[in-house]
């Protein structure tokens, strides 16, 4: 028996007939009026140039400065807190040295510590935030656009790398270049009445809070800062503040401190220091952490049981009183501020910060 | 490389422009030779020497065979056998390693031997499903007197490494591609358009209805720990058929389209598959170049259908367990493929007792059959994803409306994209059940097709995809 099948053939394919020419010219034309409308709308929503979107390519870059570093500066590990509550021109301008921000939203900073711990001989000094429910939860969060990102630095690919660099470009030359203004992060977003999801519903996840510069310097966005339906809304998303949400039970609280614990010890005993920072939050969300995370039961411990220095903010009249616009996060002029008082408070404690740093990391 | 990151629109833009410069045919395929090797370097560049020990290996197999093709068949097999050895001893350590090693281990443990298997720390070289059966397809074809060896390494080569088809198909022939490399080839401007517009198309199947439109639901459906109510398990089930369709036939006209732009043909790799009536006409679309790969050097060799009916079933049932462990090293693609086996044993029984052969009269009956052959590939498509008997359990229950009391999953928005996604998907595959692209695009007025393409692109660059990668990279 013997078909004859096409692929005993040479493949030769049809080119439909049609206008060619004018379908590109027109389709070119559309695209660009299409693009150019697209992004006048987004600068009109307060979109920026240069505003950069985080991704595992883009925190690699600050990650690897760990290797390439003197091993005598500062690590900042963290959520969004410490990541948009900190001026790292402030830390340079008091301390002459940069940190290497490796804070991230929406994750537990317990992960990343310990890798410091043991996949570096990293002997400076670790800054390390506690957002009380997300550090003392077993939760590590973890956004979808940051999974991956603990190997991401170590496995990346010439191609990512290649890809991050013309991304950059593209994000410094067009505003429309925002993660959260993608397509379908807004169609996903419109209000529906009766969600099947109820206040679970993606029209309650955290929007754009913040804008960063390309060495993460991330502040939050002036249009939550400003009283209005973004401030509005991203209060209502680090809702519910009612007893829907139970306290952190204990033994999960007992296994992110022994956890932190191991991390301090291991970057203690190779001559590297760990402090914990509580920056301010406020409103419904202060009373929460309150009640579900007390600060006996959680910071006072872990200062306690890892035996390392820790600053919160109501402990020094100058973090105090600072403006929290939507509860969680610091505005761009209290940052500094904040930023200021406790990288004074760590130069006072620690004499390494008072000396120049024997070579800046490269960036 | 993926073809959906702003590394490939450089690559690609530097290699079209090589392309057209002046230079002496055999200069321009070194070219195309070297871009293929960046192509593949570019994601782990020291995967390259797998990928030119295969080719070496099949290019002297080959010239052996054919050597001694005057010689006793035990010659000629014996050579056969160190190609495939050597090709399936590759993807079998890189691939199935690990599954192997764990395999073994429940089974001594099964009768009470305790053994632990060592740490597999094994990278999958990405493609090596692929290309192992591009170059196999070659030795294969010499083996049987379908071809004979190619007469230059470059032409070969190249053939092999081609980066349009390199790292997830189509997987192509030597009778398809090589002798396109045997005279120049540049291709014309409406060649060149063409093949532009069908990477936009392929760009949009890719990065707005997989990415965008459908990643998400059923990743969040898959990755329930809870029981899944009736809507979420149906919803997310349809919403990874329309993902791996949009991923592997988005990815697959993208290289069709890279491909004509330099001058070359590829083949089909897709025909509307969710249009299909039955089974063998699904498999006439799906993967065209695995499933005939699988039916030339696998089902046939076996005997295919020229032994007895029970001989027939075995060959079948074969052939789609090997195809479902061909997509990764796990008794849930196993399943995949063994379900979809026995779909194909049963149509050919059903059309065996009651004598029918082709479509069924009648709009209705067809329609009916179509949207049959649709849900039960939707089932098979839940041992495609989950990634456990477990998973595919707990989603095949809920399909049965077995768990009323579970959460909703996913949101009403969800529901609704979904929905339409994938409703659009199935109704314009049904009207394009006996048309192609090509044929449409002639008759539909060009200033459609300008503000469709336009739409398309828009639509690419504002979902901003973020370089996810297709998800047969992992096969």
């Amino acid at each position: 028996m013997s078909h004859h099948h096409e692929q005993d053939d040479v493949t030769v394919r049809e080119i439909p007939k049609t206008r060619y020419a004018a379908i590109a010219w027109l389709a070119l034309v559309l695209f660009l009026a299409a693009m150019t409308a697209w992004e006048l709308k987004m600068r009109s929503l307060g979109l920026r140039t240069g505003d950069i979107d985080d991704s595992p390519s883009h925190w690699a870059v600050e990650r690897r400065k760990i290797e390439e570093g003197d091993h005598d500066g500062v690590v900042i590990v963290g959520s969004s807190r410490i990541l948009f509550d900190t001026d790292l021109s402030v830390w340079k301008e008091v301390t002459g040295r940069t940190p290497i921000q490796l804070a991230l939203p929406g994750t537990s900073p317990r992960p990343y510590l310990r890798s410091v711990a043991e996949d570096t001989d990293f002997a400076g000094l670790v800054v390390c935030d506690v957002t009380p429910e997300m550090f003392f939860s077993k939760f590590i969060g973890a956004l979808p656009q940051f999974v991956g990102m603990q190997d991401t630095w170590r496995d990346e690919s010439p191609s990512e790398k290649f890809g991050h660099q013309v991304d950059l470009r593209l994000q410094r030359a067009f505003a429309f270049l925002e993660n959260e203004y993608s397509l379908f992060r807004l169609i996903e977003r419109i209000v529906v009445e009766d969600d099947r999801l109820g206040p679970d519903g993606p029209y309650y996840d955290v929007w754009k809070l913040s804008v960063a510069s390309e060495n993460r310097q991330y502040f939050l966005w002036n249009r939550v800062e400003q009283p209005g339906y973004l401030q509005e809304h991203a209060r209502a998303a680090w809702g519910p503040f009612g007893n829907e949400r139970p306290p952190l039970p204990k033994d999960m609280i007992d296994a992110a401190i022994a956890d932190v614990a191991e991390s301090v010890r291991k970057i203690r005993a190779r001559g590297g220091e760990v402090v914990f920072i509580r920056p301010p939050s406020a409103g419904p969300f202060l009373e929460r952490e309150n009640r579900n995370a007390p600060r006996t039961a959680t910071w006072d411990r872990l200062l306690r049981e890892t035996g390392a220095f820790g600053i919160h903010y109501e402990d020094y009249a100058a973090m105090r009183g600072l403006e929290v616009p939507e509860w969680s996060h610091l505005s761009r002029n209290s940052a500094a501020r904040f930023t200021r008082a406790y990288v004074g408070v760590l130069r006072e404690r620690y004499v390494r910060l008072r000396t120049p740093p024997v070579a800046e990391p490269a960036g | 490389m993926v073809f959906n990151s702003l590394t490939f629109l450089v690559f690609f833009a530097l290699v079209l422009v090589l392309h057209r410069l002046p230079f002496p045919w055999t200069a321009k395929k070194f070219n195309l030779l070297v871009a293929s090797y960046v192509f593949y370097a570019a994601w782990n560049p020291p995967f390259i020497l797998l990928l030119w020990a295969s080719t070496v290996v099949d290019w002297y197999i080959a010239r052996g065979i054919y050597a001694s093709r005057d010689k006793s068949r035990a010659v000629r097999r014996s050579w056969l056998v160190v190609s495939v050895a050597v090709n399936i001893g590759f993807i079998g350590f890189f691939k199935y390693g690990e599954f192997l090693l764990q395999n073994w281990q429940a089974l001594m443990q099964s009768v009470g031997v305790v053994w632990v298997a060592p740490e597999w720390d094994i990278v999958l070289p990405v493609g090596i499903s692929f290309y192992t059966f591009v170059t196999l397809s070659y030795t294969l074809d010499v083996y049987l007197g379908r071809s004979k060896p190619i007469g230059k390494f470059l032409d070969y080569a190249l053939f092999v490494t081609f980066f349009p088809h390199l790292v997830a198909g189509p997987i192509v022939r030597p009778t398809q591609l090589v002798p396109q490399f045997e005279t120049p080839k540049q291709a014309s401007r409406d060649a060149m358009l063409w093949g532009l517009g069908l990477i936009v198309l392929g760009l949009f199947e890719k990065v707005v209805l997989a990415d965008g439109g459908l990643a998400n639901a059923a990743d969040k459906v898959f990755a329930a720990t809870e029981p899944v109510g009736f809507v979420d398990a149906w919803l997310g089930t349809l919403a990874f058929s329309g993902q791996i369709f949009c991923d592997f036939a988005g990815y697959s006209t993208i290289a069709v389209g890279t491909a004509l732009c330099l001058g070359f043909g590829l083949p089909d790799n897709f025909r509307m598959p969710y249009a299909a009536i039955g089974f063998s006409d699904f498999w006439r679309r799906w993967h065209i170049s695995l499933s005939t790969w699988l039916r030339d050097y696998l089902y046939i060799p076996l005997g295919g259908n020229r032994g007895t009916e029970l001989r027939t079933y075995v060959n079948l049932m074969l052939t789609m367990l090997l195809g479902g462990l061909w997509h990764g090293a796990s008794w849930t693609f196993v399943a995949w493929g063994g379900l979809h086996g026995l779909y194909l044993a049963g149509e050919r029984w059903v059309r065996a007792k009651t004598g029918v052969t082709g479509d069924p009269a009648g709009l209705p009956n067809r329609l009916a059959l179509a949207l049959l052959t649709y849900a039960l590939v939707n089932v098979t498509w839940v041992f495609f994803r989950a990634e456990s008997f477990g998973g595919a359990a707990r989603i095949l229950e809920g399909m049965a409306g077995l768990a009323p009391e579970a959460k909703p999953i996913l949101a009403t928005m969800f529901v609704v994209k979904v929905a339409a996604i994938v409703t659009a998907i199935v109704v314009t595959q049904w009207l394009m059940r006996n048309r192609s692209l090509e044929d449409l695009v002639a008759r539909t007025p060009w200033w459609v097709t300008a503000v469709v393409c336009a739409a398309m692109l828009f639509a690419v660059t504002i979902t901003q995809g973020s370089g996810q990668a297709f998800i047969y990279f992992q096969f």
